[in-house]
């Protein structure tokens, strides 16, 4: 079952991904690890296993009393008209059983078996019903904890990892891949085993009722076994096939829909069409082969049972009864059974194991953000302790997201408790990369960050990050009304908080326009809202969770003239009385903060107020002389 | 009354559209008739056997009874054997030849699914959704698929097979047949009210299970949210709840399912405790032969699966014609741009373009009025002319006529004199090379997407086209270089590097007529003076069209075109527009205020 609510392209890639690296069924390095999920569960387990023995005898019930009612009743009556000549066997005689296989006197005895059957197929269907039951709530509730204990797990993660790990890749760890482990427990381990069980139990079964037939009837089995386990492992290995081939076949289409200007734009309809044609005759080749060897199993299987029954009749002896006839035919049937859906249970199996590696691989990732091992007792937020006061320090930090590839050099200024001030510099110039340490998003490679005066790896992150509000210039809406997008699960902040700051910022003007003000449902992360009004959610949401620090990376995307004003204001609101550290895209709005830190290649060049960079003529002086001078600018960009 | 009317159209509408389509399918179906009609025969030779052999295993039972053993047996046994062999044969033969049969029309039809898309124009795509055609192109497929091959298969044999069987049981006696097949319907009923119990559960699940995808897909996609506002514990909870609420649906839903394996047994051992039972009381009284109990013991085991089919193989017929009608749907779209009959013969382009009175609506429900209009404009050969104008102004619009990705009228655009709808539509797209805004590559190796327009990929050519679009230093960087996979399934490359590929791709087909759709607007000021100087040279004997949003970009085109609101409201080269004090010299100052700040600070900051 895949998710349907993935679009269907990562849900193709997720199906390429699955389909190219299967590996082996049973990898012992990885059944260790899976050991702690199946644990839990071992009772259950065990209890499947149990009852695979009731079911067993529930199961050849009928056909025993058929057997027995052939050979012991029916056939006796026969003979006696003449009909033919036999006795009735009598080896098979099971004294335990016998008072069971009797009538009360009166009662006619087909009916009575006929009863015992009855009941013979009920307890097996109520086995079964149970078992299948227990295995599937089995595999549920493993599935339930795994996918919570992956979930956990890719929110502890650092940030720099969703940098490079796509969300659709993600969400199949978390759905199809947890689902694939789980059929192992509903569909594959112990099902192999109670059907490996099951077989043993028939033959002995046969061997018992008559060695000699059995004998014979086994010397046809191993062939006919071998070619229907050959047959349906060849039918998996082209059903994958044409499964990569489809998800290839259908990645082309839509790339090909997607691009299709391009397409036509660069004439390039034929040779798309020639190489698709190709791709396409693959897969139906891929499709006849499959559908070879799917109809030969059928045949074989067809041949298997004619071809018994030809051999059993044949080879009967004086003392083969009807009964013993009927009860080969049919246990036979059933023999072929779990034979047929072997393959299915290995590829179970061995789907179990790739999505296993692929989760454990998960799993093993390094949060590398953690918090402080020993319990946080320093004096910050603590009840009774000192409240931030909001003192921002940046102590020689180096930072790269690469390995080597610095983003800051060696950077170090002092923010003091409710200043405000600003970073300006180049796209790539670290700006937006001190919002990311400070929040310990990402951490330094060198140097250290502190509020007020405590490190901030020492301090737990779901505190730190209370204390430092973030507006980011990309406003991400969660599914909701709009009220639980400014909440954000903090129960403590109150429908009045929300309202306030709202109003604060005047949000609350667009808002109370809204059909259901701030009960109203935000669909498809809030596209239906303008850029600007995205903005003043956002500064609203900060404003409510009433942050000591605020840091701002001021939005780049065009704001109506309108609603540029509001989001000034909204600005303006929100860095009251705190210490606020602005990422700046626009001199113009920077111009009143306290302190201005110019960036370039990773370092400090330059700081000061507005006036005293202007006075210092230095690299802000130039840009800011630059913005009155359209001539100069496009000598500076071109003459670089 | 109108509503009235309506239905009745609606209903002769689908009425006619089923017609079509049932025409359509029978195409597919003649085209392979050989194959059907061979397939038909051996179900035929194989539903003869199968009838034939519970007879057999009866015929050699009766002899076992009648005391026949060892060499004198082996003769009813050897027919036992040789009809399964004939049946087992027959079967291989039917299904192989109708299946494969379907499998070919599928190849067909997708094949000719996909070479119609490729001719469909721009405006279909504007009205149909990539999701849409995505899911008649594979889910559809597949329910005709399936209609035609399993589908088929079971309506040539299933009916037969019980028609067969059941008139067998009813020549060895018609009582016992009663009573073996009388549960039939009580089953059918369970069956039925089963299925569709299971069905509701499972829809449940799905639900809960988008639920869960989407929350999960959610957090993700926000992660850096869910940490700045540390919402992890908040969203751990609810990822909880869902995950706990998917599990209760499926508990519900597996109560139900896990009687799936009881219903199934339930056919074919209610008919044999009916056998057994009242078939016994027969033999007893002499009125039924062993032989004949097993042969209906067979038959029993054997009609099991067939009527198992019959309600199966209605469904597959009728989501396959729904699914059929729904592809047929596409390949009836008329793909309006394509050579005409009254095509003229021209080989190659000289680059000269003129607008007489051109207007142009884009089509669809949700068309805006006219996109452009009174369009007069000619472009002489060779010569350089820039488009500006504000956002949805028309510009991107103009430029796309050109190529003819949309249809325009007669006489409304003509390329070196002649009507753009009568030159083959080959050599106006060799001919004219654009690069579009959003610089969309194929998941291939970036030579490939280079070469994309080329016959075959030539290394020196697409080292040729690289250089002049200053992709060259990008590639280096690249993991495999020229080899690299890019596009979706690739190599992530930034905005400006694939603009530059995009640019690239166009150069590759050297071309008489260049357009830049606005192609330099993700790249630094830095990289676009290098790009804008190396194309001066580029653009040297071709005419090139810029569109352009920045207004720098065309400073020194031959002419700049101001558009807005779909009109031409000025024309003329740079200083004389920035003179007057028209839209231009607005749109220059504004721009040139805007520019200074990020060149210069892309200056100080050295560039990215």
């Amino acid at each position: 079952m895949s998710a349907s609510a993935s679009p269907p392209k990562s849900s193709l890639d997720a199906l390429l991904e699955e389909e190219e690296d299967l590996g082996k069924a049973i990898d012992r390095a990885l059944l260790t690890r899976l050991w702690q999920w199946i644990s839990p569960y071992t009772g259950r387990m065990v209890l499947t296993l149990v009852m695979a023995v009731p079911m067993f005898f529930s199961q050849i019930t009928p056909t025993w009393i058929v057997m027995t009612g052939l050979d012991q009743h029916i056939v006796p009556v026969l003979a006696d008209q003449g009909i033919i000549e036999q006795s009735p066997r009598s080896d098979l005689d099971l004294p335990f059983l016998e008072p069971l296989l009797t009538p009360p006197s009166g009662f006619p005895v087909l009916w009575w078996l006929g009863g015992l059957m009855v009941f013979g197929y009920v307890l097996f269907a109520g086995l079964q019903y149970l078992q299948t039951l227990v295995m599937v709530s089995t595999g549920q509730s493993a599935m339930r904890d795994l996918r919570r204990e992956v979930f956990a797990h890719i929110q502890k993660l650092h940030l720099g990892f969703f940098d490079t790990y796509p969300v659709g890749r993600l969400v199949t760890r978390a759905t199809s891949d947890v689902e694939h482990l789980a059929e192992m427990f509903s569909a594959g381990l112990v099902l192999l085993i109670t059907d490996l069980m099951k077989m043993v139990g028939f033959a002995a079964v046969l061997f018992w009722v008559d060695p000699y037939l059995a004998m014979w009837t086994f010397v046809v089995v191993p062939p006919l076994a071998l070619a229907m386990v050959v047959f349906r492992f060849k039918v998996r290995e082209a059903f994958r096939a044409t499964r990569v081939l489809i998800a290839r076949i259908n990645a082309t289409i839509q790339e090909t829909v997607t691009g299709m200007k391009v397409v036509q734009l660069f004439a390039r309809e034929e040779r798309n069409q020639r190489e698709f044609e190709r791709l396409n005759g693959a897969h139906k080749d891929a499709w006849l082969k499959s559908i070879w060897y799917d109809s030969a199993l059928f045949s074989v299987v067809d041949v298997g049972a004619g071809v018994i029954a030809a051999l059993v009749i044949s080879q009967a002896t004086e003392s083969v009864t009807a009964g013993t006839i009927f009860f080969f035919l049919r246990i036979m049937g059933m023999f072929f059974m779990p034979l047929r859906d072997l393959s299915q249970k290995y590829s179970v199996m061995q789907s179990a194991m790739s999505s296993l590696e692929r989760i454990l691989q998960l799993l093993d990732t390094d949060p590398e953000i953690q918090d402080p091992p020993e319990p946080w007792a320093r004096h910050v937020g603590q009840p009774g302790g000192t409240r931030v006061r909001g003192e921002v320090t940046f102590e020689n930090v180096w930072f790269a997201y690469n390995d080597e590839e610095w983003v800051l050099r060696d950077v170090s200024f002092r923010v003091a408790p409710g200043e405000k001030v600003a970073f300006v510099g180049a796209t790539g110039a670290g700006k937006t990369t001190i919002i990311n340490l400070l929040t310990r998003l990402y951490e330094v490679k060198r140097g250290r960050i502190l509020l007020d005066g405590v490190d901030i790896r020492e301090i737990p992150q779901r505190e730190l990050r209370g204390r430092v509000g973030m507006v980011l210039q990309d406003v991400f809406l969660f599914t909701g009304t709009i009220e639980d997008n400014l909440r954000l699960g903090r129960s403590d902040i109150d429908e009045e908080g929300i309202r306030r700051a709202a109003s604060a910022v005047e949000a609350d003007r667009f808002i109370n326009n809204l059909p259901h003000g701030y009960a109203t449902e935000i669909h498809e992360r809030g596209t239906n809202f303008s850029a600007g009004q995205r903005q003043l959610l956002s500064f609203a949401r900060a404003l409510a969770h009433g942050a000591d620090v605020l840091v701002l990376d001021e939005a780049t995307s065009s704001i109506d003239t309108e609603t540029e004003a509001l989001v000034q204001h909204g600005i303006h609101v929100l860095m009251e009385g705190k210490t606020s550290l602005v990422i700046a895209h626009r001199l113009s709005t920077i111009e009143d903060v306290d302190c201005i830190y110019v960036l370039a290649k990773g370092q400090l060049v330059e700081h000061g107020s507005h006036r005293e960079l202007l006075a210092h003529a230095g690299v802000y002086a130039r840009l800011h002389a630059l913005q009155y001078s359209g001539e100069g600018a496009a000598a500076l960009a071109a003459g670089r | 009354m109108s509503a009235v009317a309506d239905f009745v159209q609606a209903r002769e509408t689908i009425a006619s559209n089923r017609r079509a389509m049932f025409r359509r399918l029978r195409g597919y179906v003649l085209r392979n008739w050989r194959s059907y009609l061979l397939g038909i025969a051996a179900t035929v030779v194989y539903v003869g056997f199968f009838a034939l052999f519970p007879k057999t295993v009866q015929w050699a039972i009766e002899a076992l009874i009648a005391g026949v053993r060892g060499p004198d047996l082996w003769g009813a046994c050897g027919l036992v054997a040789a009809v399964t062999l004939a049946r087992a044969s027959a079967r291989f033969f039917s299904r192989v030849t109708i299946f494969n049969a379907a499998r070919e029309i599928e190849y067909q039809l997708r094949n000719d699914l996909f070479a119609h898309l490729q001719r469909l124009p721009q405006s279909f795509y504007f009205t149909w959704r990539t999701g849409d055609l995505m899911s008649r192109a594979v889910n559809d497929l597949t329910a005709v698929r399936l209609m035609l091959g399993v589908g088929l298969l079971q309506v040539a044999q299933t009916p037969f097979m019980i028609v067969s069987a059941v008139g067998m049981m009813l020549w060895i006696d018609p009582e016992l047949t009663v009573w073996v097949l009388a549960p039939l319907p009580i089953f059918i009923g369970i069956a039925r009210l089963f299925g569709r119990a299971m069905h509701s559960t499972n829809l449940a699940v799905q639900v809960g299970l988008a639920d869960m995808s989407n929350h999960l897909q959610e957090s993700v996609s926000g992660i850096s949210v869910v940490k700045a506002y540390a919402m992890e514990e908040t969203t751990d909870r609810k990822f909880g709840e869902l995950t706990q609420n998917l599990y209760e649906r499926w508990m519900h839903a597996v109560r139900i399912q896990a009687g799936m394996p009881a219903i199934t047994g339930l056919l074919p051992n209610i008919g044999m405790l009916m056998l057994f039972v009242v078939g016994g009381g027969k033999m007893m009284a002499g009125e039924l032969s062993v032989g004949e109990f097993f042969a209906f013991f067979l038959f029993n085991i054997e009609l099991t699966m067939p009527l198992f089919f019959i309600g199966w193989m209605f469904n597959l017929i009728q989501r396959g014609t729904a699914s059929m009608q729904r592809i047929d749907e596409v390949l009836n779209v008329e793909p309006s741009i394509a050579d005409r009959p009254d095509m003229l013969d021209v080989r190659e382009l000289h680059g000269e373009i003129e607008f007489k009175g051109l207007s142009f609506e884009y089509p669809g429900p949700d068309a805006r009025g006219a996109a452009l209009s009174d369009i007069e404009l000619r472009i002489p050969a060779g010569s350089v002319v820039g488009i500006v104008g504000p956002v949805g102004s028309g510009k991107t619009t103009l430029a796309s006529l050109i190529p003819r990705l949309y249809e325009v009228e007669d006489g409304s655009l003509f390329l070196d004199g002649n009507d753009v709808n009568r030159i083959p539509l080959g050599t106006l797209r060799t001919s004219i090379a654009v690069v579009p805004q959003d610089s969309f590559l194929f998941s291939m190796s970036l030579a490939d997407n280079v070469a994309y327009g080329l016959p075959e990929t030539d290394p020196a050519h697409v080292l040729a086209a690289a250089d002049r679009a200053q992709l060259g230093k990008d590639v280096v960087e690249l993991p495999e270089g020229y080899e690299t996979l890019v596009g979706e399934r690739g190599v992530m490359l930034s905005g400006g590097q694939r603009q530059r590929a995009a640019l690239a791709r166009a150069l590759a087909l050297d071309p008489k007529i260049l357009i830049l759709d606005d192609t330099l607007s993700a790249v630094d000021a830095e990289t676009e003076a290098a790009i804008q100087e190396g194309l001066s040279a580029v653009f040297e004997g071709r005419t090139v069209i810029v569109v352009a949003s920045r207004v720098s970009t065309v400073r020194d085109a031959d002419l700049i075109v101001v558009i807005d609101e779909g009109r031409i409201v000025e024309r003329g080269r740079h200083d004389e527009l920035a003179a007057s004090n028209g839209l231009y010299a607005r749109l220059a100052r504004d721009q040139d205020a805007e520019k200074t700040r990020e060149g210069g600070i892309a200056a100080v900051g050295g560039g990215e």
